[in-house]
């Protein structure tokens, strides 16, 4: 069988030298036996096949025609949270290898040949059918909002289009959490408005599953509907969604000519500029998880460079994860007296996946947990009472991890803190 | 393909998702480009890959594999080709499951480690408690316990932290034959901290100047070798950054210092006088050349046009790399004291980077300690060979680096091997006072864009030759592999002693002895052999 | 079995010995190990007579026994076994082939003595890495060889250290060179490129000395060695630190041993430090009296860029750890001068031997343990002297940092008089039965030693199988010191 799309990464599986450091965090930063590692699926399942050196192994002798796509091999693909902390590690020594592109590659190539995971078809289909990844009514999408009077952009142009996302939306634990970012940021003064049930998903998920095409409808929607609401400014609290919009769309020339902001960007700059004024005094130590798809893959895609031989492209190109958003949530964590915000090991670049994404969540539950149980004991031995983050997805599944260890850690969301940091309860 | 009742056995060994031949996953292990000195990045695929965690497991396995006549090879990280399979019908022991410190005697200085302990986990825990550990060059990615027994062993802080041979306490070996050996103190039940005896070393089977690489067993556990870390700081703080860009406060009386003499000669001597006055921590040559193609892979070639450019870097060359590490600032301000009368004796020039660029200077002292910089090759090309090398006075060391630019120059020009000014060598003296020590020549290229990548093993074969010719030792590329046909004979057959060795060790054959020896018997036919092949760039290692 | 002209068509017969005083020598020596009176006595003068004897010896199924020192010998090893065996004295060949100043190495043969290396040394502004006082005729070959530990543990990197490389002939009959002497080139090429002979590791992926090491003469017969020297200090000065219990002093000896402030450092217990300062038994007796029970000792050195500030900046450096510690350090104990101590253990013992001075015999026990360890390990060669009825006094303790500072070799020195029999069985009882106590312990007999052959195999029979596969290699047909170690 040919397998074009997996032949145009040629160049990255061969620039593998197998030096194993895309398991590592990055070898200046480990302070630790036991926070040294940074791919949750070659530390859970262990044969190299499932490090990004492996699966770069497989799809060259799959093209090299020394062996073929199977189940077995699909499962190895899937068994992965796209998290890019090897690519992290991998791009610290060099410049020629895209570790998360070729993952897309392999997975739609899997789509494309028939290696489907159900629990990703039930993704897919909800979408198609409810225009969310949840299983959940389209008809419900908005329900979130109730009774926080936020204009609708059916009915109005505002400066700022507030995109919820879909976990956001239907978790009925978490519904609170985003109330509280659309309710901070209208009390700030911003014109925000929200679509509410002509809300859709950002697609994102289904081109981290291999069904590329699926994304580009839900693209184009977001994009007209960002040019409906006039808003020169889109912002999520969802990280995954900001993912999307900042990388996946650009990449893939689905761009939407707006301002893509993070909650946690937005407000930094509110507190900076004295706009929001945390009052409150708050007494609790705290760690702060950097979510892969805010943090390292919260990267701007880097567009401008068309050749063929990546160790040409110039280092400005070279997607490295340092320019995700890192700082502007800390900042808001120590502009609440009285927190004190203590560092894990893996932080920032580097940071353990909380286990939720690539479609890990829905397909791989036990991976998903087994993941999230490694980050809430690395965020115990900092001595701290709450792990904030700052997307559902991470808060979801460490509030799963908790539940199933009984462990008394609480997981905020950084608008929790904030909240607090008013002076409310 | 497995016999089925193998591989079923080896399930019921390990657990089914121990165990796999599915054929993809199987070519994981099969892609080892990395000093690879064969005519191909594939290597033999494994025939079944297998996770042990327990050295019970591996006794099993390797019980296995001489009762069913296969052979077996164990790899801890499994970077570089010599630690893949070298034929058919290999089963590959991954040893990642087997990752634990055992423990650290923090006063005694030893610890004790299992194979998928890596150098920056363990030197991370030492430095907790005020110790160090030997990284070796390749990078602190890989292994200790696999250095120590089965690799090379040359690293930074070899000045002070010696060299992989010379770390390795007691040892716990799975014999070729699936028997279990406790090594030194650990086999008369007096714990880890021994090698040697009772009587001969044992330590002597295990590994020369370069280890086994695989082929006699395998090593479950070993107690090595820790080093003060000078300073009451421990580790860096407040580290952000990733690499180059790394911010950080390293211990108050460490510091880094390049030394530029104006010949080899002088830098000869003052590789000598460090010896002499035991000072320093790290001792390494630098490489200009090496270092410009890392930061600047893709400008060098356009730069190292210009003659003057050239002519620059060539005056740059005999660059020393030295850290000193101090427990007091007494000791520091002697040591410091000391470097510099010696600079100026041996009409030098110190960069004192803690002065000219404090924060690049931490950067760099760091990156030592953890020996990074040699992941940062892969940036030019993702692969890179080595030669020279040997282990001897430091005097000889530097008549190998001029040898070595003028052999590489016509490749480089050829576009076989990548621009690095012809000056990408790197070593120190190790010992303290000893005074030997090593200077290996790399090589960068990449398989995707080389001209002729095969004909690396031309350049290979003359180094080897030239290393004869000079008298330069037993080089870094001769060791393991088919250099033993040529160099056995001239070196008191040690070729039939060490294959004497695999026999008696390995009367089945199980270890997979592709960068090994053979056994005895194999050998001899060999040597009966007119034309015994080249030494480099066999496509099939079992002949 | 060859004729006596055999070996004389080898060695010339004025190098056969077969007088019965001079094989009676060979018969016996110090240590308690029963041995038979060997059937001759040769003294090869190269390379290739050693080789022409073990092809002999294989032909006609003799067994050899090398030996380097001249007597008194102490540890059993050159005493043999079996009946018949060929004495290989080695101690005429006793020529210093080569000492590289710069590279500092000294290639010696088997006969060479510390003195005479010691003397050579000093002359170039170099040392030699010294044991603690060896006899006269201790050869430096065979003290490296058979691991005795030097006094300096900072230059003690492994345990093969300061040996370096080796030119042997093994029982198989072949010539090999070890580490980087082995090649390629000769030896004059080899010097030509500025080598040394100084690495000790392989050639290739066997590190045979190491097979070599700790051998007791099995393996094959050493002509020459390569072994590191250091510089000779320039400036030194010498301390002691007195305690009455040897807890007390471990935590000091760590601190200054574990940063390689040291050169020579040891503890010894008053008798030991009496028997080797002072000259005949009243004096020692008179001595120990006045000694504290533990005496911990160490010099401090520069060497030749700006010396006097290094042994000053260690000074001060050793001093605040000593304050820490609640610890003074003195330059003198009593009449014992601690710089006159550094300059004893700069070359071989006077006569008598030092060991010898208090009742004129003397048997160790001795292996390798940790620092932190050696108290209850003294507790309990107390408790088995006791036990068995003697008086503690007469044993002399010896601890020697190696390897850094992460082992000690742990030494008592059993002192006891020949003429009395019933002490003698007493301490052949009492060696026996705290030899066996300190190995249940954990106490690591690394240099298996007569008794302490079986003693010490019986443990770890894996070891033993591995060795019986390394002796059929390198010595076939079992020539070479039958009856030593474990072969089978």
């Amino acid at each position: 069988m040919s397998h074009t799309q997996l032949e145009s990464m040629r160049s990255d599986y061969e620039g593998c030298s197998r030096c194993s450091c895309c398991k590592w965090i990055p070898h200046a930063q480990i302070m630790s036996w036991r926070y040294a590692k940074s791919c949750p699926a070659v530390d859970r399942y262990n044969f190299h096949a499932y490090s990004a050196s492996g699966k770069l192994n497989m799809a060259l002798s799959i093209i090299d025609k020394r062996s073929e796509l199977s189940d077995a091999v699909a499962s190895v693909i899937y068994r992965c949270q796209l998290c890019g902390a090897c690519q992290v590690s991998c791009q610290n020594y060099r410049d020629d290898i895209d570790h998360c592109d070729s993952f897309h590659v392999m997975r739609s190539t899997c789509v494309q040949e028939g290696f489907v995971l159900p629990e990703h078809l039930d993704i897919i289909e909800s979408m198609k059918r409810d225009d969310n990844t949840m299983g959940m009514s389209k008809a419900q999408r908005g329900d979130w909002a109730a009774g926080l009077d936020i204009p609708d952009i059916n009915t109005r142009k505002v400066d700022v289009l507030f995109h919820a996302g879909c976990r956001y939306s239907y978790d009925g634990k978490l519904q609170e959490t985003v109330r509280k970012w659309a309710t901070f940021l209208k009390k700030a003064g911003i014109n925000i408005g929200i679509a509410g049930r002509d809300e859709a998903c950002c697609g994102g998920r289904a081109y981290e599953i291999g069904y590329q095409g699926e994304m580009k409808n839900y693209a184009e929607d977001m994009a007209s509907r960002v040019k409906a609401s006039g808003a020169h400014t889109l912002v999520t609290p969802c990280s995954d969604c900001y993912y999307a919009f900042k990388y996946l769309y650009p990449k893939n020339n689905l761009g939407m000519n707006v301002k893509v902001l993070h909650t946690t960007e937005l407000t930094d700059g509110l507190v900076r500029q004295g706009i929001i004024r945390l009052k409150g005094t708050v007494p609790m130590k705290v760690t702060y998880h950097d979510p892969c798809h805010l943090g390292r893959r919260g990267e701007s895609y880097k567009s401008g460079w068309n050749g063929d031989v990546k160790l040409m492209r110039p280092v400005q190109f070279k997607q490295t994860g340092r320019e995700g958003i890192f700082d502007e949530p800390r900042n808001l964590i120590k502009a609440v007296s009285g927190v004190e915000l203590r560092e894990m090991e893996r932080i920032r670049e580097y940071s353990w996946c909380c286990g939720a994404g690539g479609g890990v969540l829905e397909a791989e539950p036990d991976f998903a947990v087994w993941t999230a149980k490694d980050r809430i004991e690395e965020a115990k031995t900092t001595g701290a009472e709450a792990i904030v983050t700052a997307c559902p997805w991470c808060e979801h599944l460490f509030a799963e991890a908790i539940k199933a260890t009984g462990d008394t850690m609480k997981v905020l969301d950084v608008v929790d803190l904030l909240e607090l940091g008013l002076g409310g309860e | 393909m497995l016999p089925k009742n193998v591989y079923k056995e080896l399930e019921d060994i390990l657990g089914a998702e121990n165990v796999t031949q599915e054929p993809a996953i199987l070519d994981s292990y099969a892609w080892q480009p990395a000093l690879n000195l064969l005519k191909d990045a594939w290597v033999p695929r494994p025939e079944a890959v297998v996770l042990p965690q327990t050295t019970a497991e591996v006794q099993a396995i390797v019980q296995l594999c001489n009762r069913a006549g296969i052979k077996c090879k164990a790899f801890s990280t499994g970077w570089a080709s010599y630690s893949a399979c070298g034929s058919e019908g290999v089963i590959q022991i991954d040893l990642r499951r087997m990752n634990r410190i055992i423990e650290i005697d923090e006063k005694n200085m030893i610890a004790v480690i299992e194979p998928y302990v890596c150098g920056s986990q363990l030197q991370a825990e030492c430095i907790k408690r005020g110790l160090n550990c030997h990284i070796i060059g390749a990078g602190p990615n890989c292994s200790p316990l696999a250095s120590l027994t089965s690799g090379w062993g040359y690293g930074w802080t070899g000045l002070y932290t010696s060299y992989s041979n010379r770390n390795p306490l007691a040892v716990e070996w799975v014999l070729p034959n699936g028997e279990l050996l406790q090594m030194g103190s650990l086999g008369s039940g007096c714990g880890w901290i021994n090698g040697d005896g009772p009587g001969p070393s044992l330590r002597g089977v295990m590994r020369g100047w370069g280890g086994a690489q695989g082929g006699l067993g395998v090593f479950t556990k070993c107690a090595v070798k820790l080093y003060p870390w000078p300073g009451e700081e421990g580790a860096p703080k407040g580290m952000r950054g990733m690499m180059l860009d790394l911010d950080m406060e390293t211990p108050k009386l460490h510091k880094l210092y390049y030394i530029y003499s104006p010949s080899y000669a002088m830098y000869a001597e003052f590789a000598h006088r460090i010896a002499n006055s035991e000072i320093g921590y790290i001792h390494c040559k630098l490489t200009t050349g090496g270092f410009m193609s890392v930061l600047m892979p893709r400008a060098i070639k356009k730069i190292m046009k210009s003659k003057a450019i050239r002519a620059t870097t060539k005056a740059l060359q005999h660059c020393t790399s030295i850290a000193l590490a101090c427990h007091t600032e007494r000791e520091f301000a002697y040591q410091e004291e000391v470097l510099r009368k010696i600079v100026e004796e041996t009409d030098s020039f110190i960069f004192d980077w803690s002065k000219l660029a404090p924060r690049l200077h931490d950067t760099l002292l760091w990156l030592f300690h953890r020996s990074i910089p040699p992941a940062m090759i892969f940036r030019v090309g993702g692969n890179f060979l080595t030669s020279f090398g040997a282990n001897e006075m430091y005097d000889m060391c530097v008549l190998g680096c001029e040898a070595g630019e003028q052999l590489k120059r016509p490749y480089i020009d050829k576009g076989i091997f990548i621009e690095d000014t012809g000056d990408n060598t790197w070593g120190g003296i190790y010992e303290g006072s000893s005074g030997w020590g090593h200077i290996e020549e790399c090589a960068m290229y990449d398989l995707r864009t080389s001209r002729n990548p095969e004909a690396r093993f031309d350049y290979l074969d003359e180094t080897v030759k030239a290393v004869q010719e000079k008298t330069l030792g037993f080089s870094l590329a001769s060791v393991g592999g088919d250099s033993y046909k040529y160099l056995g004979p001239v070196m008191y057959n040690y070729h039939l002693w060490q294959s004497k060795i695999k026999s008696a060790f390995d009367p089945n054959y199980a270890s997979d002895a592709s960068f090994y020896i053979p056994p005895y018997e194999e050998v001899v036919k060999i040597m009966e052999q007119e034309d015994k092949g080249r030494m480099f760039g066999a496509t099939n290692l079992e002949s | 079995m060859a004729k006596y002209t055999e070996f004389e068509n080898i060695f010339g017969s004025e190098r056969v010995e077969t007088g019965k005083l001079a094989l009676s020598e060979f018969a016996h020596d110090h240590s308690f190990v029963a041995g038979k009176t060997p059937r001759c006595v040769v003294k090869p003068k190269d390379v290739d007579e050693i080789l022409a004897l073990i092809r002999l010896a294989n032909e006609r199924k003799l067994s050899l026994i090398p030996c380097s020192s001249k007597p008194p010998r102490f540890r059993g090893d050159t005493v043999p076994s079996v009946a018949n065996a060929v004495i290989v004295d080695l101690s005429g060949m006793d020529r210093i082939v080569r000492i590289d100043e710069r590279a500092k190495v000294a290639m010696i043969e088997p006969g060479v003595t510390f003195d005479q290396l010691q003397d050579a040394a000093h002359a170039q502004g170099l040392r030699v890495v010294m044991p603690l006082l060896p006899r006269k005729t201790k050869s430096v070959l065979g003290a490296y060889l058979e691991r005795e530990p030097s006094t300096i543990p900072k230059y003690h990197w492994d345990m093969s250290d300061p040996l370096c490389c080796i030119e042997i002939v093994f029982g198989a009959g072949e010539i090999f060179r070890t580490g980087s002497a082995a090649g390629p080139g000769t030896l004059e090429q080899q010097w030509a490129s500025k080598q040394a002979q100084k690495s000790p590791m392989g050639p290739n992926q066997t590190d045979f000395l190491k097979l070599v090491h700790g051998a007791q003469g099995t393996m094959g017969i050493v002509s020459w060695s390569t072994v590191k020297l250091e510089l000779k200090p320039t400036v030194q000065e010498s301390y002691f630190v007195g305690a009455a219990s040897l807890d007390s002093v471990l935590g000091f000896t760590y601190a200054i041993v574990k940063p390689r402030y040291t050169d020579e450092v040891l503890i010894l217990n008053k008798l030991d430090l009496a028997c080797l300062y002072a000259q005949n038994p009243s004096e020692i007796i008179k001595l120990a009296g006045r000694l504290p029970e533990w005496i911990l000792m160490y010099s401090i050195g520069g060497y030749k860029d700006l010396p006097e500030k290094r042994v000053q900046y260690l000074k001060l450096d050793i001093q605040d750890q000593a304050s820490k510690m609640g610890i003074v350090p003195v330059q003198h104990l009593d009449s014992v001068s601690a710089s006159r101590v550094a300059e004893l253990l700069t070359h071989a013992s006077g006569e008598p031997y030092w060991k010898l001075r208090l009742e004129g015999a003397c048997e160790d026990i001795f292996f390798i343990t940790t620092l932190d360890r050696t108290p209850e390990f003294v507790a309990a060669v107390n408790e088995e002297s006791q036990r068995a009825g003697l008086d503690a006094f007469r044993i002399g303790v010896y601890i020697q940092p190696i390897q850094q500072g992460r082992n000690v070799h742990l030494e008592f020195n059993l002192m006891y008089p020949t003429d009395d029999a019933a002490m003698v069985k007493k301490i052949k009882a009492f060696h026996k039965a705290a030899s066996k106590r300190c190995m249940d312990m954990g106490g690591f007999f690394n240099r298996p030693y007569g008794l302490w052959a079986d003693m010490v195999y019986k443990r770890c029979p894996d070891t033993v199988s591995a060795l019986n596969k390394v002796k059929s290699i390198f010595d076939p047909n079992r020539v070479m010191n039958p009856g030593k170690l474990c072969y089978e």
